[in-house]
């Protein structure tokens, strides 16, 4: 029971932090995804013929949804974890009694409900410019738990990697980003050039983008269910290579 | 009765230099025990071993008979830890950081936020509970991190340095305090650079060196063992030479021939005020000085505790 309580308080305080600091957690993705389907789905899309049978810029909804929650878990949690290397009060919580598979999961979870938060604010926002049906809920709720934990790991590790702030968004900028857009946020495997085709099959971002777009359209470029085993595998070997990486103490003890 | 916390054999090192070497020692249940070292002596490596905040490559550590690697749960749950710096989270009050520190250990909010409020009442911190840290002063984050460190009653309370830097009075009111919590049963483990806060509240010390551990006594035995009385004697008229007999006893001449003195051991004063009756000298007045824990520090390691300001130039 003290166990569970100690879990729920780091849970809530990741929480109250990306919640304390709203203006540069919560709202800008939104405002930026309203852009994003203004331009993009909006005014340029009406000139796109129609993708896998939907209107452009309902086939662009899951895509801008996926990338927000990439985004969302991954600097929640690098960020709270680097400013606490930082501040040194990450110590405040190596001695407390928390496992480290639940530290772990609690700086995750906070993650989670970060991505949550702005997966739902980008999705209200595509609401004034289209409606749809959510083809299978549970494939949406699947695919926005499981990348949001992994990146969500993704950021810890990079915050556990990095000395000091601009190494995260190095990883932002160089690998996440670049990813995201190659796997399909705003296309579809149809449109890309032959010769390079190939290459997507390599891109996890493809998987997590389709298996969402499945999950809300009904209509995927990747095959679900490999998209659901890849998501998982991905996961949970982040996961363990996160809670490992507490467990020897990696940058985190002298 | 299982220790307190229990060292044996502690080796430690930071890359290739090694900061700890076969460190063993034990602190019983009920102890104030004083941990002194000069700096790099290995004073906070060793309580980041016991806290879970280093790793270490060899010996065995336990707190209350739990393995601190092991079983680090329950070790944890043992200790409450006041470092040397300031580090606290900085999206939090005062008073969230004291209520959050109990949630992690496993207090009910109610209940956490009932002890949070006794502590800043205790600690004088009612009226900023609602600022965050950084508006507070030197001493209030000082007594902050020793509230946070109380919140979950350890068993054990661990202080690393808690009076450097802080003014006079705060740090008188920090002793009562520290004796109060060790006679309601609190096991307390300090390190300092006062040897006359170690001396007035410890009852056991650990003198630590170049990472290894020179002594661990009761603190009266250390200074008895390391240091004796120095005898002082004020003679009505100057001699010129210290007779043969008392040469032979370690006998110095001081203050032109006015002043003898000499380390007492095995009633040597008896011995030299017989000898200097039979040689009609006229004895002013006679001083003892009892020797303090920096002597015995000074004679166990080579060099004081704190080094003096002067030498230490910016050049």
């Amino acid at each position: 029971m003290k166990s569970l309580i100690g879990f729920q308080t780091l849970v809530g305080r990741e929480i109250y932090r990306f919640f304390s600091v709203f203006t540069q957690t919560i709202i800008p993705p939104v405002v930026s995804s309203f852009l994003y389907i203004f331009i993009f789905g909006f005014s340029l899309g009406q000139r796109i013929e129609n993708i896998h049978g939907f209107p452009y810029l309902v086939f662009l909804v899951p895509g801008l949804v996926m990338m927000y929650v990439i985004e969302g878990a991954y600097s929640n949690t690098s960020s709270s974890l680097f400013i606490s290397r930082w501040a040194n009060n990450i110590e405040e919580l190596l001695v407390t009694p928390l496992s480290y598979f639940q530290m772990v999961l609690a700086v995750l979870i906070g993650g989670l409900a970060r991505s949550l938060v702005v997966a739902l604010g980008v999705y209200l926002v595509s609401l004034f410019f289209v409606q749809f049906p959510m083809a299978h809920l549970g494939t949406v709720v699947y695919f926005l738990t499981l990348v949001s934990l992994a990146f969500s790991s993704v950021g810890m590790i990079v915050a556990l990697f990095a000395e000091e702030f601009e190494h995260l968004s190095i990883c932002t900028t160089f690998v996440i980003t670049p990813l995201i857009f190659f796997g399909g946020v705003f296309h579809s495997l149809e449109m890309v050039p032959r010769g390079i085709k190939w290459l997507t099959v390599f891109n996890p971002m493809f998987y997590m983008i389709n298996g969402l777009r499945y999950g809300m359209l009904g209509t995927s470029d990747a095959p679900v269910l490999l998209s659901a085993v890849i998501v998982m595998v991905i996961f949970v070997a982040l996961f363990s290579l996160t809670v490992y990486l507490f467990r020897i103490g990696f940058k985190l003890r002298k | 009765m299982v220790p307190a916390i229990s060292i044996q054999s502690l080796t430690k090192f930071y890359g290739r230099l090694q900061a700890l070497g076969q460190v063993s020692f034990q602190v019983e249940e009920g102890d104030f025990f004083g941990f002194l070292g000069p700096n790099g002596a290995g004073k906070t490596t060793t309580i980041s071993v016991v806290t879970g905040l280093a790793n270490y490559q060899a010996g065995e550590v336990e707190v209350f008979g739990y393995d601190v690697r092991r079983e680090y749960r329950k070790t944890r749950a043992l200790i409450g830890l006041v470092p040397q710096e300031f580090n606290f989270d900085p999206f939090l009050s005062a008073e969230q950081i004291l209520v959050f520190e109990a949630g992690y250990f496993g207090f009910p909010r109610r209940a956490a936020q009932r002890r949070a409020e006794e502590l800043l009442a205790s600690f004088d911190l009612l009226k900023k509970r609602k600022e965050g840290y950084k508006r507070l002063s030197g001493g209030m984050k000082r007594r902050l991190l020793i509230a946070r460190a109380l919140m979950h009653q350890p068993k054990i309370l661990v202080l690393d340095e808690p009076t450097a830097g802080i003014d006079l009075e705060l740090r008188h009111r920090m002793w009562e305090f520290l004796r109060r919590i060790n006679r309601e049963g609190t096991t307390v483990f300090l390190t300092t650079h006062y040897i006359e806060e170690a001396e007035k509240l410890c009852n056991r010390i650990g003198v630590i060196h170049q990472g290894r551990m020179m002594a661990v006594d009761p603190t009266e035995v250390l200074i008895r063992k390391m240091a004796r009385d120095r005898v002082e004697l004020y003679l009505k008229r100057p001699i010129s030479e210290i007779p043969e007999e008392l040469r032979s006893l370690g006998v110095e001449l001081a203050n032109g021939g006015l002043k003898i003195q000499f380390e007492e051991r095995e009633d040597r004063v008896g011995r030299v005020l017989q000898i200097l009756h039979q040689r009609q000298a006229e004895i002013q007045r006679l001083d003892v000085r009892r020797p303090t824990l920096e002597d015995a520090f000074l004679k166990l390691t080579g060099s004081t505790l704190t080094p003096p300001l002067v030498g230490r130039g910016l050049g």
